[in-house]
């Protein structure tokens, strides 16, 4: 067949059908994943493993060489024979496993979806990025006047090399992005009419000491802190108990001082007053101080990001861009909201969400510990699914509905301990059979190769038993 | 209150005693997750706070207890053990001592703040280098002996209201009572004769059996299976793979004998020995699975016993094939020497049964491709100890050894295809527990691409062989460097890159020793490479 074949071709199959070639690919293959272990390792995050390694030219020119070579090297021992099965059969299935993995990653999805019990959701949150801007030109509504999937890890912007958002005859250029960044607030006072109050609080007794920051919009009603002995609450009127030891400061504005009322846990009255900055509440639970160390009726919270080196539980990612001469830092999942002139501009950076066809409610989700310990031995979700009823996911039990698959993956405690938020993973896999296929293919061929290859080597072994001490052949083809 | 009764008693006491812990090994103990008996919990206790399973001539269970007892009298003693040179400057203590008192560490002023900076890291999530994991260390040690002191960890006995067992100072009634009589028999026994011959007397022991059964009386239904615990004390005290490595040991022995000079009760002999080896090994291992309740594979201890029976195995099944003498030597001293490094490295391979972490419970797919990824490692440890014995046949007479270096190439291209259908098979396997535990076949986690990566190097290995690379002296080679790969996926993606989602058997330490061992043996290959490389050039000239 190949005799028939223009030469080039006859060429070009020589060429990729090359065992020296295929030894170099799969040492290749081999030092790519390997690179990506340790840029796992020193940024201890996957995707930036995933996007600047797996993901990358490198690997995907290698892949594409490795198909060619697949191919080529099966055409080039055309015409089969029986002994060619199992390296055939080996062969396609890892071009069988490599077209599943390419249709995963083109059309599957791969998030997570995040409830508080009684939360009803139907986006699933996934790795993409979009960055979105909106505007209100006329005071009224918003409008999207932009928005772009963007990639700032695989395509970092620079002073050189900036992303431009177009906004009409301006422009919004970002030109710097931290993938793993420290986030700090500091809370500053205020003179614009529109900032609201905040306080800084120390809890302190013989075994707590702790001091922290609350701040309210003015157009939310309340703020809460739940400090562990009790509970701190910023609000603008007084607010009926809930059920905690709790202290209610409430600002006035253009006041100086804030009143303040005690609850205890059974809803009772303790002690209500006014206090001024650097006043100290005595009440009464264990000895417990509450001090008022700042108090600003206006404030302003100022974000700066700063670089970080890689990835810890605290660290978000954040992109500078400027803007009317101006520089802002917008981190990711956040929204930033300009004023400039009389032009309201939103801008928001984050994770994308895909909307299902349906929502999911989390009615209940539990925590089962070890016995006698603190740490979790299992999780489950219970789950309303329209057209279901109620559907107990747990680890290694998944759901299956409406072509997705959704995860126990993990779950978040709220501040007193308690499990409160369960996280799914969500799932939808359209090459999971094909690789499923490839992977038996490989399988079933690396055994049958070794089955007739050691029905060769013993032939062999006869003849060279015969021969005595000739030097053993080694340029045996599959 | 218990304590108070018994101090003076024991004061007398402290001195040399030897197995009055006996009775109390078998006491059943709630801690870290599981029911366990006393014994097993001295044990990794003293390991943890002392570094070694006895203290001097002491068994664990009578230190351990002795500390709730009397504990003032422990607290002067140099018992915890801090290693960290750097640990040592900071905390400004000698740095020629291993161990110190509890007392001087407490009363240390340097202890409260390097803990706190400790802390500091933890709230900001850091990862923790050698110095902050030598403090961690010491927190623990010193958190678990204030504990037992107190008698907060000592968890003997039920509660109906609660998962958390009753600790020694929560015990009321009939409860306290027993176990104040049990703790008096113990200090009797070991009082008895003026402290020179201790040894449990009549009535501790009969104290110790009312005392359980007083506590299972508590709540019957969550008391511990005592045919467990039984098993558990007998497998502590028997200590099956210590027994194995020592009749490998003799059955290696006896096949370089038999190499040597052939004799037929010289190989007889050596099938005694492995076989026996092998019964060990494959019994100790049944009762680890029992006891834990899964398959043995789920920590870095666990594996380095299941890998040299696997090479044990393969070696057997080849052997029947083969007729190869050699690769019996090779699997039984890998079997020595892993089974060796589990009783040295008790820190980096720790041998406490612990509770499973959530993801890993219950899934079939888990423990088939855990079992054929690891089983897979032990083909590849057998053609890399083949490829060490055949280079030393190189370096001494190529011709001369002909016929082994033959016969050994073809044993080491045999482990190498088992290895590699098997960790092809297991890799994919991975895939599939991933996908139905998390949906994802394959995520790039460190631990399955460190599995790829040795595939990858084992199958370059075969192709090049095939392409006309690779002849026996390099696939000899190639059985000892890509078994590097091996251990890094093995060893080297838990303790020196620590990341990704197998972080769940994360430790510490040995890395120094793992690297010398790898860089050793490329060494040894360099070396016997360029001496053949002269030999031939100058046999050509």
């Amino acid at each position: 067949m190949k005799k028939q074949q223009a030469p080039l071709f006859d060429r070009v199959i020589h060429f990729f059908a090359n065992l020296k070639l295929a030894v170099f690919i799969i040492l290749a293959i081999a030092v790519i994943s390997a690179v990506g272990t340790i840029y796992e390792a020193v940024y201890m995050e996957a995707e930036v493993a995933q996007k600047l390694v797996y993901n990358s030219v490198y690997m995907y020119t290698v892949l594409a060489m490795l198909s060619l070579t697949l191919i080529a090297v099966m055409i080039d021992r055309w015409p089969w024979k029986q002994h060619h099965a199992g390296f055939v059969l080996a062969h396609i299935g890892i071009l069988i496993l490599l077209m599943g993995a390419w249709m995963t990653k083109e059309y599957g999805v791969d998030g997570s979806m995040a409830f508080n019990i009684g939360e009803e959701r139907k986006y699933v949150t996934v790795k993409d990025r979009d960055l979105m801007v909106f505007a209100s030109f006329d005071g009224q509504g918003m409008k999207s006047i932009f928005e772009s999937p963007v990639d700032f890890l695989t395509h970092p912007p620079s002073e050189k090399n900036p992303y431009i958002v177009q906004l009409g005859s301006d422009q919004m250029k970002f030109t710097e992005y931290y993938h793993f960044a420290y986030r700090d607030a500091e809370i500053m006072p205020s003179d614009l009419e529109r900032d609201g109050p905040a306080i800084r609080i120390q809890l302190e007794n013989a075994n707590v000491n702790m001091t922290e920051w609350i701040r309210r919009e003015s157009k939310v009603n309340m703020r809460e802190l739940d400090l562990g002995p009790a509970k701190i609450v910023l609000a603008n009127q007084v607010l009926e108990p809930t059920g905690r030891n709790e202290v209610v400061f409430i600002s006035r504005p253009k006041d100086a001082k804030l009143d303040y009322i005690i609850y205890n846990k059974d809803k009772t009255l303790r002690k209500k007053g006014t206090v001024a900055q650097g006043d100290t509440i005595d009440t009464g639970w264990m000895a417990l101080k509450v001090r008022v160390l700042r108090y600003l009726p206006r404030s302003k919270e100022i974000v700066t990001y700063s670089k970080a080196g890689y990835f810890t539980p605290v660290t978000t990612s954040a992109a500078k861009f400027s803007f009317r001469g101006q520089d802002y830092w917008i981190g990711v999942n956040s929204v930033l909201r300009l004023f400039i002139e009389d032009t309201a501009y939103v801008v928001s950076y984050g994770f994308r969400q895909i909307e299902l066809a349906f929502p999911l409610r989390l009615t209940d989700f539990k925590v089962g510990m070890q016995e006698g310990t603190e740490r979790a031995a299992t999780y489950e979700s219970k789950v309303d699914v329209p057209g279901k009823g109620n559907v107990l996911i747990s680890m290694n039990e998944p759901l299956h509905h409406g072509g997705f698959t959704f995860y126990q993956a993990s779950f978040e405690k709220d501040e007193t301990g308690r499990p409160m938020i369960s996280i799914l993973s969500v799932n939808h896999d359209p090459g999971r059979w094909v690789k499923y296929l490839g992977s038996f293919l490989i399988v079933l061929g690396s055994i049958v190769l070794f089955y007739f290859r050691r029905v060769k080597w013993l032939s062999n072994l006869k003849n060279l038993a015969s021969q005595g001490d000739a030097e053993t052949k080694h340029q045996e083809r599959p | 209150m218990i304590k108070f009764i018994l101090l003076p008693l024991l004061l007398l006491a402290s001195t040399a005693f030897a197995q009055v812990g006996e009775p109390i090994n078998g006491l059943p103990i709630q801690d870290a997750g599981r029911i366990k008996p006393f014994g097993t919990f001295a044990g990794e206790s003293l390991q943890l706070i002392y570094g070694k399973k006895k203290y001097e001539d002491k068994s664990a269970s009578e230190v351990v207890f002795t500390w709730m007892l009397v504990p003032d009298h422990w607290l002067t003693l140099p018992l915890i053990e801090v290693r960290h040179a750097g640990l040592k400057e900071a905390l400004k203590i000698t740095s020629t001592e291993k161990h110190f008192s509890a007392q001087s560490l407490f009363s240390n002023e340097r202890v409260p703040l390097i803990l706190q900076e400790l802390n500091t890291i933890r709230t900001r999530q850091e990862k923790l280098n050698p110095y902050y994991q030598a403090v961690q260390r010491l927190e623990n040690q010193l958190g678990l002996f204030q504990a037992i002191r107190k008698g907060e960890a000592l968890r003997f006995v039920p509660d109906p209201a609660s998962d958390k067992w009753k600790s020694v100072p929560e015990l009321q009634g009939d409860a306290q009572a027993a176990f104040m009589k049990m703790s008096k028999g113990f200090v009797d026994s070991i009082a008895a004769d003026g402290g020179k011959n201790p040894k449990p007397s009549e009535e501790f022991k009969s104290a110790v059996t009312e005392f359980i059964a007083v506590a299972r009386a508590q709540a019957p239904e969550k008391y511990a299976n005592m045919t467990k615990i039984g098993w558990e004390e007998h497998l502590n005290k028997f200590h099956p793979f210590k027994w194995a490595w020592i009749a490998y040991l003799l059955g290696v022995i006896c096949l370089t004998f038999n190499y040597f000079s052939p004799r037929k009760s010289m190989n007889t002999a050596s099938w005694i020995f492995l076989a026996l080896g092998f019964g060990l090994h494959t019994y100790g291992m049944i009762l680890r699975s029992y006891l834990s309740g899964r398959p043995p594979v789920t920590n870095m201890y666990e594996t380095v016993v299941w890998v040299p029976w696997g090479s044990v195995l393969f070696s057997f099944i080849l052997e029947r094939v083969q007729k190869n003498k050699l690769l019996l030597m090779c699997s039984a001293t890998v079997a020595v020497f892993c089974l060796i490094l589990t009783d040295l490295a008790p820190t980096v391979l720790d041998s406490s049964i612990h509770p499973l972490e959530p993801v890993l419970r219950s899934t079939f797919w888990l423990s088939t491709h855990v079992l054929i990824i690891t089983i897979s490692y032990a083909a590849f440890f057998l053609a890399f100890a083949l490829g060490d014995l055949l280079l030393f046949f190189y370096l001494k007479d190529e011709k001369k050894y002909a016929v082994q270096i033959r016969n050994g190439t073809m044993s080491i291209y045999r482990a190498l295809q088992i290895g590699i259908v098997l960790l092809a098979a297991g890799t994919i396997l991975g895939g599939v527990w991933a996908d139905y535990s998390w949906g994802r076949f394959w995520g790039w986690d460190p631990k399955e691409t460190w599995a790829f990566i040795a595939l990858m190097g084992y199958l370059a290995l075969l192709h090049g062989r095939l392409a006309g690379l690779v002849k026996d002296f390099q696939l000899a080679c190639g059985a000892i460097i890509s078994f590097a790969l091996v251990i890094m996926a093995w060893y080297g993606v838990n303790f020196v890159l620590g990341a990704g989602l197998h972080s769940y058997g994360f430790g510490a330490g040995g890395v120094e020793y793992v690297t010398g061992f790898v860089v050793l043996h490329l060494l040894y290959v360099a070396y016997v490479s360029t001496v053949r490389y002269t030999r031939q050039n100058s046999q050509s000239k």
